[in-house]
């Protein structure tokens, strides 16, 4: 086993592998600060953009909530005539139904007093109801009248 | 939920160590500018209701994805691959005792004696250089944990791995830096 492998797992190898990286860092970070002008220029622009978006995102979140409270405000302070646009809404729909009920129910009374006619009329011959369960009486009304 | 001052603030004490990692990796400064701006610009729009004690995490992790976008973009996948991909250098280390050079690179680093030899500027660049040429995954473990001072759990999180590697890739960058430098005369 080499000697990297042999101090790899030594504990007093981890706090000097991270004071060496502390050192490194420091160095990175000395020579990040000089960076270029134009390279500073930018990303001093991207972090404005970077700002002015979430500015924008935080704005556009406000709207939002501004326009649901006002749509709430509606909802409560025009709340009767919204239910009555929905009532008069459904005022057709309701005549149509309550229009097909009175032709279905005026239908069932004309069908009823035809037949009460009918049957007023034949209670109130002379000729007696039996007779028309008479065969020959029948065949005598289905045949055509002799020529007089 | 961060105010537009604290966002300000945050940005700007990241922004030119993210460019230098998107530097790192994409080895091009105006594409780097394009990933921290898109990064900054991610941030802002999709996490501005989060609270400012959690912007580091979550923009080092934009901007590891904007990184991994921007390649994807590029359409060059084998970049990617070997950039991403481990090279590994534990055989052949021989008689290098890792401790003594880090103890003596240590020393040397915190009490900027190697500066009596090689001009500051001129191991600042080294030292950039290796950096840079470190394995991706051992560059970003490595600078996620000490430069972006993230705590292992959080650079796991941010790398998408588990907290042995991020040992594991710091400790084999650490090794790789130490070793280098040595190399390069960085030594008392």
């Amino acid at each position: 086993m080499s000697t990297l492998e042999n101090n790899y797992r030594s504990p007093d190898h981890e706090a000097l592998e991270a004071r060496f990286a502390r050192g490194i860092v420091a160095r990175l970070s000395e020579h990040a600060d000089h960076i270029a002008p134009d390279v500073a220029e930018r990303l001093r622009f991207a972090r404005e953009k970077a700002v002015e978006a979430a500015r924008r995102v935080r704005a556009a979140g406000q709207a939002q909530g501004v326009g649901v409270t006002g749509e709430g405000a509606l909802v409560a302070g025009f709340s009767r005539s919204r239910w009555w646009l929905r009532i008069a809404s459904a005022l057709p729909l309701a005549a149509l139904v309550a229009g097909l009920l009175l032709i279905q129910d005026w239908q069932n009374r004309s069908q009823v007093s035809v037949a009460a006619e009918v049957d007023a009329a034949l209670l109130g011959d002379d000729l007696p109801i039996n007779a028309y369960r008479d065969p020959g009486f029948v065949e005598y009304l289905k045949a055509p009248p002799a020529d007089e | 939920m961060a105010t537009d001052k604290e966002l300000a603030d945050f940005l700007k004490s990241v922004e030119k160590r993210a460019w230098k990692r998107a530097v790192y990796a994409v080895r091009d400064e105006d594409a780097a500018l394009d990933i921290v701006q898109d990064a900054m610009i991610r941030l802002s729009e999709k996490y501005v209701d989060r609270p400012a004690a959690e912007l580091p995490l979550l923009f080092q992790r934009i901007v590891s994805n904007a990184t991994m976008d921007w390649f994807r973009r590029q359409k060059v996948r084998n970049q990617v691959v070997r950039n991403f991909s481990e090279f590994e250098s534990a055989a052949g280390d021989g008689d290098f005792d890792i401790l003594e050079t880090l103890e003596s690179l240590g020393s040397s680093l915190e009490s900027e004696s190697a500066a009596e030899s090689v001009s500051r500027a001129q191991i600042l660049q080294i030292i950039d250089d290796e950096v840079a040429r470190l394995p991706a995954r051992q560059r970003e473990a490595f600078l996620l944990r000490y430069w972006e001072e993230l705590d292992v759990a959080e650079t796991a999180a941010s790398m998408g791995c588990s907290e042995g590697s991020v040992k594991t890739h710091c400790s084999r960058a650490v090794h790789a830096l130490a070793k280098a430098l040595k190399a390069k005369g960085i030594a008392p």
